[in-house]
Formats: C-alpha cells, sequence, structure tokens
C-alpha cells in the first residue's frame, strides 16, 4: 500500500479556495405563505445560497438540519415535521434549481394544506433571505500522490473542502465529488472511491468531512500519512 | 503587536496562510478605514488590531479617525439611538453641524485610496468632499438598523447612496439601497489583551484590585452603560435569582469618547445597586482590556441583556473564553447563541433570571455549552475571518455585478 500512496497520478489534483461573501437581499419571510411565495419568486441564487453556500456561511457547531429552510421550520416556525420533510428533501437529486425550487414548492404547499393555520415565527427570529458572492482562486496547493493529497487535506482552509466535496456535485450536474472522481480516475481503488461516496454530506460539517475523508483512505491505503483519529 | 504567525495555532496554519494567498490575489491596493474613536467601543478594537495586520500582510492601510466637538457625539450619538429605533428629534441646526464637522474632517485627509472602509453613522458624509479620492467606498454599518426612526434614516440613506456598496454585521439590517449590500460578522482578537489567556495569578491580582471576593458564583455583564444594554433590566434578573441562589452581580463598563449618555445611565444603575453589597458596579477607563479579561474568565455566567444590539462581541468574548452565555434575542446575539448548544437567548429579565438558576445548578451543562461556544467562535468570529472578509470584499468591488469571480 505504501507503494500505491507514492503512485504518481496522471492528473495533478488542483485544490481551489473558495471566498464566500454573504449578500443579503432585504427580503424577510415571518410566515410559511411568504415562505412559500418568497422561494416561488426569487432568484436562484437566492435558493442557491440557503440549499448550499450556508455551509460556508455561519453554521451551527452541531449540524441538525441540511438546510436554511428546515432549520427555520425547526427553530423559528418550531413546526418539526415540515423540517423533517424539508430535511429528507436533497436537492442534488434534480439537475436544476427549476426543479429544486418546485421540489420545495410541493413539500410547504401540501404542508399548508394540512395544517389548520399558518405557522408563524416569533419577532427577532425570521428568515432572512440571501445570495453570495464568490471568489475562487488556484490555491497553489496540489497533490501529485495519494501521499501528498492526504496531507494537502490536512492543509487546505474547509471552503476548499466545500468547494470539491459538496458543490462539485452541483456546479458538474453530477452526484459525484471533486476527490473521488480524481482517485476514480487516477489511481485502481475502486474501494475507495465507493467508500468516500458514501459519506452523507448533510450529516457533517466541514471539519467533520475533512477528518472523515482523512480516516478513510488512511483504513484503505494504511496509516502512512499520518495516525487515524 | 501580534505577529501573524501567531495566529497559526489558534485557527491553524491553513488559515493563516489563505490569508497570505488571498493577499497575493489583492495587492497592491490601499486601503483607509474611517471611524469617529480610537480607543472604546468594538469598532475602534476590531480596527486597532485589524489595521496592523493587514499590513504585515502586504495591503498598505491607513486608519483615519474624525475629530469632533462634544456637540458633534451628542448628535451621532443621538443619530445612532435613533436608527436603533429611539424617537429623536433632529433640528437643522444639529444637521447643520453634523454635515459641518464632516466636511472639516474631509479637509483635513491628504491620502489616496483604492478602497475606503467608512464606520458607521459618524463619518459617513465624509464621501461628499472625497468621492474622487478613491475608487472604491463602502459604508460599513456597525449598528442594528432593523427597525431605523425614518426621519433621520432617510437623512442618512441619501448619504449612503453614493457609496458602491454597504456592509451590515446582520442580513435583517440589510436596507432598500442601489448598491449591493455585503455581511461581515465582527470579530474579536484571541490575542489581544482583552481575549489572551490568563493564568490563575493574573486573575485573582485583578479581582482583588476590584475588591470581588470570590465567596459566591459570579454572574457578570460587561458593556457600555446605555440603555439599549439594558443593566437595569440585568439588576432586575439578579434579584430574581437571588431568592433563590446565593451569587453576586457585577457590572463592568467602559466609557467611549463618542458616548455622552454613559454617565447619566451609569448613575441611574448607581441608583438601582445602591446599598446591595451583592451588587459592583464598576465604570472602567477604555483601556481596562486586561481587567476586563480577567472579569470574564472569573464569572460563572455571562449575561448580555441587550434591547437592540449590531452584534454583541462581549457575547463573542465570553464564548471565546468558554464561558455560558445568557443573551438578549436581539441582532447579532441571535446567530451566536443557540439554546442549549452555545448559550441561551432570552426576552425578558424573567427568562434571564431563569436561565441564570438553570445553568448555576448544572455546571456540567455549562461546561459543555462553554466549549462549544469557543469552538464556533473559533470557526467564524475570529478577526481573521474579517481580515478574510476585507480581502475577499476588495475582488468582489471590482466586479460587483458577478456573482462568481475565479483567478
Amino acid at each position: 500500500m505504501t507503494k500505491m500512496l507514492d503512485q504518481p497520478a496522471k492528473d495533478p489534483f488542483l485544490f481551489r479556495e473558495c471566498f464566500l461573501m454573504t449578500m443579503p437581499i432585504g427580503i424577510k419571510v415571518g410566515n410559511l405563505r411568504e415562505l412559500l411565495h418568497v422561494i416561488r419568486e426569487v432568484k436562484e441564487s437566492v435558493l442557491y445560497y440557503h440549499l448550499f453556500q450556508t455551509r460556508l456561511a455561519v453554521s451551527p457547531p452541531a449540524v441538525e438540519y441540511p438546510n436554511d429552510f428546515a432549520l427555520w421550520a425547526g427553530t423559528a416556525l418550531q413546526e418539526i415535521a415540515l423540517a423533517e420533510k424539508l430535511s429528507s428533501f436533497d436537492p442534488l437529486d434534480y439537475t436544476n434549481m427549476g426543479q429544486v425550487r418546485q421540489a420545495i414548492v410541493d413539500i410547504i404547499e401540501e404542508y399548508l394544506w394540512e395544517t389548520p393555520f399558518v405557522p408563524w415565527a416569533r419577532p427577532g427570529f425570521e428568515l432572512h433571505c440571501c445570495e453570495a458572492s464568490t471568489v475562487v482562486i488556484r490555491s497553489k496547493i496540489s497533490a501529485h500522490n495519494l501521499r501528498e493529497f492526504c496531507q494537502a487535506l490536512q492543509g487546505v482552509g474547509v471552503d476548499s473542502i466545500y468547494y470539491h466535496f459538496f458543490e462539485a456535485r452541483w456546479r458538474l450536474e453530477s452526484p459525484i465529488d471533486d476527490f473521488s472522481y480524481w482517485i476514480e480516475t487516477n489511481f485502481d481503488l475502486p474501494e475507495l472511491v465507493t467508500a468516500i461516496r458514501g459519506i452523507d454530506i448533510y450529516f457533517h460539517n466541514l471539519k467533520e468531512i475533512r477528518q472523515t475523508l482523512i480516516n478513510l483512505i488512511q483504513r484503505h491505503l494504511g496509516k502512512f500519512c499520518g495516525e487515524p483519529q | 503587536m501580534a505577529n501573524l504567525s501567531e495566529y497559526a495555532p489558534i485557527v491553524g496554519d491553513e488559515v493563516v496562510s489563505q490569508l497570505e494567498r488571498l493577499t497575493e490575489v489583492v495587492a497592491p491596493r490601499r486601503f483607509v478605514h474611517i471611524n469617529s474613536t480610537r480607543y472604546g467601543g468594538g469598532v475602534a478594537e476590531i480596527l486597532n488590531r485589524a489595521v496592523p495586520l493587514l499590513n504585515q500582510l502586504g495591503l498598505e492601510t491607513h486608519w483615519q479617525v474624525m475629530e469632533g466637538d462634544p456637540f458633534f457625539f451628542e448628535i451621532t450619538k443621538a443619530m445612532h439611538n435613533a436608527l436603533q429605533g429611539n424617537k429623536v428629534y433632529f433640528s437643522r441646526e444639529m444637521i447643520n453641524h453634523y454635515l459641518e464637522v464632516n466636511r472639516e474632517n474631509a479637509r483635513r485627509c491628504d491620502w489616496e485610496a483604492d478602497f475606503v472602509l467608512v464606520h458607521d453613522p459618524q463619518p459617513a458624509y465624509m464621501i461628499e468632499e472625497l468621492r474622487p479620492r478613491a475608487k472604491h467606498w463602502v459604508w460599513r454599518c456597525h449598528i442594528d438598523v432593523s427597525r431605523p426612526s425614518l426621519q433621520v434614516w432617510k437623512f442618512l440613506r441619501d448619504i449612503v447612496r453614493q457609496y458602491d456598496a454597504s456592509v451590515f454585521s446582520m442580513p435583517q439590517f440589510a436596507q432598500s439601497l442601489p448598491h449591493p449590500q455585503y455581511l461581515i460578522h465582527p470579530s474579536i482578537d484571541p490575542l489581544s489583551e482583552k481575549n489572551r489567556e490568563l493564568t490563575p495569578g493574573e486573575i485573582a491580582a485583578v479581582l482583588e484590585r476590584l475588591g470581588i471576593e470570590r465567596d459566591k458564583p459570579i454572574v457578570l455583564q460587561v458593556s457600555r452603560f446605555d440603555a439599549f444594554k439594558d443593566p437595569l433590566g440585568v439588576i432586575q434578573a439578579f434579584r430574581l435569582v437571588r431568592r433563590h441562589t446565593p451569587c453576586k452581580l457585577v457590572l463592568a463598563g467602559g466609557e467611549a469618547t463618542d458616548d455622552p449618555e454613559g454617565a447619566r445611565l451609569f448613575a441611574e444603575v448607581q441608583e438601582a445597586a445602591h446599598g446591595d453589597p451583592d451588587i459592583q458596579v464598576l465604570l472602567l477607563p477604555p483601556d481596562a482590556h486586561h481587567d476586563i479579561n480577567a472579569l470574564q474568565r472569573a464569572a460563572d455566567v455571562i449575561v448580555q441583556k441587550s434591547i437592540r444590539e449590531g452584534f454583541g462581541l462581549t457575547v463573542t468574548e465570553a464564548m471565546w473564553k468558554g464561558k455560558p452565555v445568557i443573551g438578549g434575542a436581539v441582532g447579532g446575539i441571535v446567530l451566536q447563541l443557540q439554546d442549549y448548544v452555545t448559550g441561551f437567548l432570552v426576552h425578558s429579565p424573567e427568562g434571564c433570571a431563569f436561565r441564570i438558576r438553570y445553568l448555576l445548578h448544572r455546571p456540567e451543562m455549562a461546561k459543555r455549552m462553554g466549549q462549544l461556544a469557543r469552538e464556533f467562535v473559533r470557526q467564524h468570529f475570529l478577526i481573521t475571518r474579517s481580515l478574510r472578509d476585507f480581502l475577499t470584499l476588495i475582488i468582489l468591488l471590482d466586479q460587483p455585478e458577478r456573482r462568481l469571480i475565479e483567478f
């Protein structure tokens, strides 16, 4: 396995870094009917922020709900059943944001239909809609083999993990992350590829995802890039 | 002054090297900050630390502090209160004086820049005179402007419209403006005198000097003596707690040169606490960072019962020290404190008393919440994050209409 760690890749992995600035758009949602209206009307970049980019903005230390809509339904509206539905829905099951929008609309519409009142948030707990602008730069950190890859994973910021492991699935319109794609196309390690693709991205924060990746590589290739935690 | 490399053991090597890489994309550019006070208050604290660090990174950064007479600061304090929702009357004389002091300060400027960040309303009008001196002007609002008084906001809005962008601390403060609005959360410096690690001996020495005995659990609120920080509500909450649990309350507040109301409220608080041996009210000088650090580390529970708050850096400071914090459910405190995870949000003196009692009786829960709070701050609210946001903003303003810029 040591040999595999040092086997040169056909193409090096070039890590990119992703610097995100949240941009509030001045729209405030105070109840579920307003949320339905806003989700129908806002730009796709707003939906994208609240479903994906929120990971890079301020996320609580313990990930309970995978997107802002579910989090808001659970904590501000205290509608746990709706939060469960919005948590189980996976935007990566859809090929474009129009379909994602319709899927969220369907969930909320159905919930409102069955609820005898419109759930409200207490003042101060409204959902404030945002979008984001992003700067992506080449980090100058690259990996020419798996040993370097493993070390680089520990040296890049969590935004790099977000960019390659989370956002890549939407950017490339394929449910595959950049890391497993690189390993698949450069090394003969199908089990490791399958294991990486088996990580449930919705239940880890970015630091945990980084550690899970490192642990998986070490488990498959031995402890040559440090002890697994 | 701390060297950038000293932050690596706290935030991680990768965070520091990332700042260096980002600066390579940004530099060479000249960056100017303008605000209204060099000492006291969260803005001055951030700038005192961030400006030297930006220069160390290689970005030529200059900090200008505007000057004003007492009448000017009375006007801007009233403006501050009005922007946070108070009804305040502005006479023509007040408005004219505000504009004139801004013009005078503008005339004293001799810099040219690529990027200017103007903090809060006090120096906002300087853009009128100085617009050609810099390529990009950004207004940085640190105040809770979620429900501003309309008269004052209309006046300020006409000034702010001239800027290329605005930056707010929380999304709920965003306004209807004809330019991009961004979000930057304020931050604290883990190596500053206010936040660095202290030895038990250092903490004990401060308590002895301030005359605070550790014979009972300490409940602490650190904030300016300002009605929006509700120190009288904290005293009310404390008295409700003490009916059940012995403890003492320390209210410690600094002074800022741009806050003329502080003395009046301090007197009111002293009056409310008069004759109560378990309440200590401390008026600390603006540079009492070491004392505040020691008080926060000595406290068992820290309170920030604000009824309006831009962000609440005292909450961040307390969380960084691994303390359980109880905060008013307003402004940026809502973002920082998550019930049972990183602290408690409360809506009344009664709620505040209830949560103080909970934490005093559940020290293991208080410890766990404090640890989670510290990690949360490490990830999101340390000064390295603000440096990164400043640098990113400079890049974005070159092409503000684009949502993705790749290098």
